[in-house]
């Protein structure tokens, strides 16, 4: 037989192939095509059929505390490149998909007094949901009242506070890709509706520097180009109010 | 950046069972495939500013796992008293043992670690972990007509090792 035609058969056997009527002429029409058909199927059946591996909980525990005794080792992180930009939407995705559904299902509480569903119980929340009960899960230092070194510069609204959304990183995102970077432009149809939400919240004068579509739409905004304030504010635009500030 | 390990915690838990299965898959053996996964994270966390987006991250993280598990390979080669089981020896008495920590059938397990790297890679990332051809041409930074063949020509050669087909 020649080489192509053991690919066809394999191609067949996987599913693989486009269309079938000329593989399925050549397995009816060759005792030999057959056999290497059937054999394909067989072994193809054999390691489908494997059960998945995992690591056990005491596994898992070891692999978290040793990975995270190295990494507290390791220098400060820098200030995220445009990599971790994409790598925060990954997770926040991956987190609120997680969250909404431990939510919807109960096993995860929502809301409760103001300030008390900081990430870090959101996070361990969570990690529990979602892992069922990992040992070793790292504390974490992301607190939703935090941002830069001024507290006082720093509001939140509940919505934020109950939003395992990493905005500081955000934040400092937003400032590094700023520079040198023209404000976006928006659709005519939406521009209206930006200006008017900005200029409800006292922002008309902040350049609008990047939107995110995560649970919901936000509008990274800074002050003007001329302006020295480094402050980044997140407003979710639907409902037109800050969620977030960080400067 | 306190956010950083946060998210890269999450993504961790996200795919530390898929990076320990095609770890313990390519090496046979569970400590060692577990000190693969470590080291995978470890890359995946210092080289997170490489990561461009081009893929899906699970891929991307596929690739630094299958790298890490050759690393491993090839350092246990250059010291011959600590080689890893990369072809088993049937008459080796720990083989059983290595065998039965990976979760596979013995007979599939020696007919996986008979064939040469370049098919039982193939084999193991598509047939076993199910990943598409696009993604393991991906992860082996192969072409995908290249990574097609492998898969094919491995599993004939699994079907000549488990005695389903004669050597033709």
């Amino acid at each position: 037989m020649h080489k192509h035609d053991l690919d066809l058969i394999a191609s067949l056997a996987d599913g693989s192939v486009d269309d079938e009527t000329e593989a399925r002429a050549l397995v009816e029409s060759c005792v030999e095509c057959r056999a290497e058909y059937q054999s394909q199927l067989t072994v193809l059946e054999l390691l489908t059929s494997t059960p998945s591996v995992m690591m056990s909980d005491l596994e898992k525990a070891a692999l978290h505390r040793d990975l995270w005794t190295e990494l507290r080792s390791e220098p400060a992180a820098k200030t995220p490149g445009a990599s971790w930009y994409r790598w925060a939407y990954v997770a926040a995705g991956l987190l609120v998909t997680v969250g909404l559904a431990g939510v919807l299902s109960g096993q995860i509480p929502f809301g409760g007094a103001a300030g008390s569903d900081t990430f870090a119980e959101i996070s361990s929340g969570l990690d529990q949901f979602a892992a069922d009960g990992l040992e070793d899960a790292p504390s974490s230092e992301f607190d939703s009242t935090s941002g830069g070194g001024d507290d006082s510069a720093v509001t939140t609204t509940a919505a934020a506070e109950s939003l395992p959304l990493p905005f500081p990183a955000l934040a400092d995102q937003a400032r590094a890709s700023r520079e040198g970077a023209e404000a976006t432009t928006q659709e005519e149809s939406e521009k209206d509706e930006i200006d008017q939400c900005l200029e409800r919240l006292d922002l008309a004068d902040h350049v609008v520097v990047d939107e995110l579509e995560l649970d919901r739409r936000y509008l990274v905004v800074m002050a003007g180009d001329d302006a020295p304030d480094q402050t980044v504010t997140f407003v979710a635009l639907n409902e037109c109010e800050i969620v977030y500030t960080d400067g | 950046m306190s956010g950083d390990r946060d998210a890269f915690d999450t993504i961790m838990r996200s795919h530390e069972d898929r990076v320990f299965s095609v770890c313990l898959r390519i090496l046979g053996d569970r400590e060692r495939a577990r000190d693969a996964t470590q080291d995978t994270f470890l890359t995946v966390f210092r080289k997170a500013d490489q990561f461009e987006g081009r893929s899906a991250i699970g891929t991307w993280i596929y690739r630094i796992a299958v790298n890490v598990c050759y690393d491993q390979i090839r350092r246990a080669k250059r010291r011959p008293s600590e080689s890893l089981p990369d072809h088993f020896d049937p008459s080796d008495p720990a083989a059983d043992a290595a065998l039965e920590s990976a979760a596979l059938r013995p007979e599939i397990e020696r007919a996986l670690a008979a064939l040469a790297p370049e098919f039982r890679n193939a084999v193991i990332l598509s047939d076993l972990e199910g990943l598409s051809l696009p993604d393991i041409a991906e992860v082996l930074d192969v072409p995908i007509g290249t990574v097609k063949s492998r898969v094919f020509r491995g599993r004939r050669l699994l079907a000549v090792q488990l005695g389903n087909r004669n050597t033709s």
